[in-house]
């Protein structure tokens, strides 16, 4: 077991490696580079760019240098915790990213609970209860949730907050606390706030949970130890907790590895609509104006949360499971 | 020109008759705790001995009360940079008529539009009570722009004429003198501009941040807190005042910043030792703070039309009006429409320096050019837009310029399929193709490739238009969507045959601003690229424009740079735009655009009707935003 422990976390360094120069790479893609597009932006307003500060800056950091160079500089920071320096805000993207990874991380778990919390049972009775009105009920509207895209809901949420109550929703605390340091008001304003936003980006997620938990219970439902189980006289619903929920509940320890970075990325354009201090736009914004060093530093993070995330719902299925345990060489 | 110097007894008596007859005037609420500490001394003792008095029923304004938040939004952290375009504290700035008006100067002599003697006023403080000197243009010019670590190629080229650097002079603590070696009427023009000439720091600040007064210890330990490279870096970093991020650093703004980002709010409070004051006496800005929220830039419109925004210029848009119109009847809103300065909202530009040879030619040819300009249907394009609001017009001056007259606006600006066609079949293009377009000498398809960033609806919505006038004369358009960032590059290259932009940056000029814009001077001229960069580099690179009609602007922009008076200038002018009106270098259709401005209802002193653009207004600056006030609920 901890060979194979050892073995997946050794894996993950070419891995990161690898990440980092595609990163980079696609980074470097697209023509010019943030000078340009913020001169272009400027221009755009009618405005002049100071030419000559924005010269000094592209020399001050190496954008006459070969590419090689520039990724190395990029990678060899990051291992001692220097992510670059944002142009845009034209401070080191440490700072720059500060409180909105917190934030994020809080939203992300929240949300992550609150997708359990409702998919589970909503997942069990319409497995238990297939083709009921129920079931017929509960899938219908898990069906909306999955079709209606996030940002829907919360633009039409902030339409009927605004038209029919007068006030806005969004943001994910009362802006005077804004800059100022966490204090227990300051947790009451974010909490007051932040189940708009877990309702919104955990719909869709509840939706789809719902759906994968009902199918894999019903596969395991139809199983003949159940039946077995069940023709032995033990009580449907110890039937039901001990043995076909059990298998079922592999695909939630799976998807850990999917729902970090999901979570993280996957609520952007949601996090822009309710203008969310969370990570998404800024790093939407650092790509849009190709700020590389930001959004280069953004996307390793994420890769990141996604290798830790797959290696911690790869142990834990281990542990869970029996069937996979020490399978390290065959099938991983 | 010559300011006539208001003498400092005549403001004096002004100011006792007002201020010091016995009259408790009222210092801003905002201040009463500091006043009442002793932490900040009195008004009388915080505003210069000569103030600039805004006389506001003059201007036929309200005084107003002291007090207020206003919140804006803003699409990002930089547009921080949008707070002094808005306060617009300048030397010498515009005011709403776009006359220059000595601002932080008490006045500024000029000889010979070559020698320009700046006096200050006395008792006038930075935003952190040391006083404002000659000492600080003195640390600026030796310890900054004359300093090889942080300007390598010296001042910059607004400082030089001819090539030669302007000498620099303090003739008292409270004058100082810039004389340049041939006539720069440049100057004054640069030191108004929305992003002005920087002559003036707060040294006795930011001397703390060079390495020249500073211990190499001490700037290492700055080095290290602020995390910069380098000793240039931080000085840079700290003494940034285009974009107030240091609240630290001392400032002769109406509001002084308050919030170090990163933040996702930014804060700015009223400046205690801003130089104005009302007729009244009053201490201006009148509003207490200025709150910037940041909100992603696509939902800027949408925000303010839920009431989120108090006074909001940026970031809407004229499609966004019935938005914002509607949210009027729900929220305590008010919609003015203002007109925008550029000289054309969409235009087309040729690349005159394209690299294909026979497009080349063809452009180049006036006729084409001619020909071009009158197949497009502006008034079809203001109705379909704009619903016939604009104005349609070549790509030249406003009628609010004093340099406008109808024949620039008209000159090639009608719509004249006929003439067209006759002007192509003049120039040889009379072969027609498949879908009766014409055939290029070499026998391609007379199609050109026009370059939108495709950002905007607005220039969709106009080539749409354009593609189908252009195919009634038997020119196929097509439109390609390439990124903003890259157009500069390509053009240059010659990749790219015609783009849309904006028209000329300032419709509103007078005599007394720089025609640079008119000739080429800059790559981001997108009809003449390459010639732009000959001038823009001092001749090093790109190449020396051959057409006569071209040199001729050159040679004129000089003869201005070297004019000593308004008539000569206003001369030179009306040739440049006649000559470019003939010419159709630039192809407009549409100005005077219409611009919300979206203000509190109860936000007053803003005016109903006026110009909107970068520059010369610098956006609301030149309207004074300090004498915008809330009236009493």
């Amino acid at each position: 077991m901890i060979r194979y422990i050892f073995m997946r976390v050794l894996t993950m360094i070419p891995t990161l490696v690898l990440i980092s120069i595609l990163v980079f790479l696609i980074i470097e893609l697209p023509p010019g580079d943030f000078f340009e597009s913020h001169i272009a932006e400027l221009q755009a307003l009618g405005e002049d760019a100071d030419l000559a500060e924005i010269e000094m800056l592209r020399e001050r950091y190496g954008f006459d240098q070969p590419q090689v160079i520039r990724y190395l500089n990029w990678a060899g920071g990051m291992l001692t915790g220097d992510f670059g320096y944002s142009f845009e805000y034209r401070l080191p993207v440490n700072e720059v990213v500060g409180d909105r990874l917190w934030l994020t991380i809080v939203l992300s778990v929240l949300t992550i609970l609150f997708t359990w919390a409702l998919a589970f049972p909503i997942g069990i009775y319409s497995a238990t209860h297939q083709y009921s009105w129920g079931d017929y009920g509960l899938t219908f509207l898990g069906l909306i949730g999955i079709a209606v895209p996030n940002f829907m809901l919360a633009l039409v949420m902030m339409y009927f907050a605004n038209t029919w109550f007068g006030i806005s929703i969004g943001n994910l605390m009362d802006r005077q606390y804004l800059n100022e340091p966490l204090s227990w008001e300051k947790v009451q304003s974010i909490l007051s706030h932040i189940w708009i936003p877990v309702v919104i980006i955990g719909m869709a997620g509840t939706a789809g949970m719902v759906r994968r938990l009902r199918a894999n219970l019903l596969d395991e439902l139809d199983k003949q130890y159940v039946v077995t189980a069940k023709a032995k006289g033990l009580h449907p619903k110890k039937v039901l907790r001990k043995y076909p929920l059990r298998m079922a509940l592999n695909f939630f320890v799976s998807d850990i590895g999917s729902i970090l970075p999901a979570m993280i990325s996957g609520a952007e354009v949601t996090a822009i609509v309710l203008s969310l201090e969370t990570t998404g736009p800024m790093l939407i914004r650092a790509l849009q104006s190709q700020d590389m060093y930001l959004a280069g530093s953004f996307l390793m993070f994420l890769a990141f949360l996604t290798v830790i995330g797959v290696l911690i719902s790869d142990i834990a299925l281990a542990f869970l499971d029996p069937r996979i345990r020490l399978g390290a060489g065959s099938s991983k | 020109m010559i300011t006539p110097r208001i003498t400092r007894r005549t403001t004096l008596g002004l100011l006792a008759s007002t201020l010091l007859a016995g009259r408790a005037f009222a210092d801003a609420p905002l201040f009463e705790a500091d006043l009442a500490a002793g932490t900040l001394p009195p008004m009388a003792d915080r505003i210069p001995l000569n103030p600039r008095v805004i006389n506001l029923p003059g201007m036929g304004r309200e005084t107003g009360v002291h007090g207020g938040t206003v919140r804006m939004l803003i699409g990002g952290q930089r547009d921080v940079r949008l707070i002094p375009m808005n306060g617009y504290s300048r030397l010498m700035g515009y005011d709403a008529d776009r006359n220059l008006q000595p601002d932080i100067l008490a006045a500024c002599d000029v000889v010979e539009n070559r020698i320009y003697t700046l006096h200050l006023r006395e008792g006038h403080r930075w935003s952190d009570g040391s006083p404002f000197t000659a000492d600080d243009f003195a640390y600026c010019w030796t310890d900054v722009l004359n300093n090889p670590d942080l300007y390598r190629s010296g001042p910059p080229v607004e400082l030089t004429s001819d090539g030669v650097v302007a000498t620099f002079e303090v003739l008292d603590p409270l004058t100082v003198r810039y004389t340049f070696a041939t006539p720069s009427p440049d100057f004054l023009p640069k030191i108004a501009a929305p992003l002005p000439l920087v002559l003036f720091m707060p040294g006795a600040y930011l001397r703390q941040f060079h390495a020249k007064h500073q211990t190499e210890e001490k700037l290492a330990e700055f080095i290290e807190t602020y995390s910069v490279d380098d000793w240039q870096g931080l000085h840079q970093k700290m003494s940034r005042s285009n974009r107030p991020e240091n609240p630290d650093l001392p400032t002769l703004e109406a509001w002084r910043p308050r919030t170090a980002p990163p933040s996702e709010q930014f804060i700015f409070e009223r400046n205690p030792y801003f130089h104005r004051v009302d007729q009244a006496g009053n201490q201006l800005p009148y509003l207490d703070r200025i709150v910037l929220d940041v909100a992603s830039s696509e939902i800027i419109s949408a925000k303010t039309a839920t009431g989120e925004s108090d006074l909001q210029t940026t970031g809407v848009d004229f499609p966004d009006y019935t938005l914002l119109k509607q949210a009027e009847k729900i929220h305590p809103l008010k919609v003015s429409l203002w007109r925008r300065t550029q000289g054309s909202s969409v235009a087309l530009l040729p690349n005159l320096n394209c690299s294909d040879p026979v497009w080349r030619k063809l452009f180049q040819d006036v006729r084409m050019r001619r020909a071009m300009s009158v197949a497009i249907n502006r008034a079809e394009l203001n109705k379909v837009i704009y619903f016939g609001l604009a104005r349609e017009s070549a790509d030249t001056v406003l009628p609010e310029s004093p340099l406008f007259k109808p024949e620039y606006a008209t000159a090639w600006a009608q719509y004249d399929p006929d003439l067209a066609n006759a002007l192509l079949d003049e120039i040889g293009l009379t072969e027609r193709g498949g879908g009766n377009i014409r055939l290029l000498p070499d026998g391609r398809k007379a199609g050109i490739v026009v370059e939108s960033s495709g950002e905007s609806t607005l220039e969709t919505d106009v080539l749409e238009l354009i593609r189908d006038h252009m195919r009634d004369v038997g020119i196929a358009i097509y439109t390609r969507v390439s990124q903003r960032d890259v157009f500069r590059s390509r053009a240059l290259g010659g990749e790219v045959q015609m783009s849309v932009w904006t028209g000329l940056d300032n419709g509103v000029p007078s005599a007394e601003m720089s025609p640079e814009h008119l000739a080429p001077t800059m790559p981001d001229h997108l009809q003449w690229p390459v010639w732009g960069a000959w001038y823009a580099s001092g001749k090093t690179e790109g190449d020396a424009p051959d057409m006569p009609e071209v040199l001729e602007l050159v040679t004129l922009l000089d003869a201005w740079r070297q004019s000593t008076s308004t008539a000569e200038r206003a001369l030179i002018w009306d040739k440049m735009l006649s000559l470019r009106a003939d010419q159709v270098f630039t192809i407009g259709t549409i100005n005077g655009a219409l611009q919300p401005i979206v203000r509190s209802a109860r936000l007053r002193n803003i005016p109903d009707e006026a110009l909107f653009g970068f520059i010369p207004t610098s956006y609301l600056g030149a309207y004074l935003p300090d004498t915008f006030f809330y009236e009493k609920a």
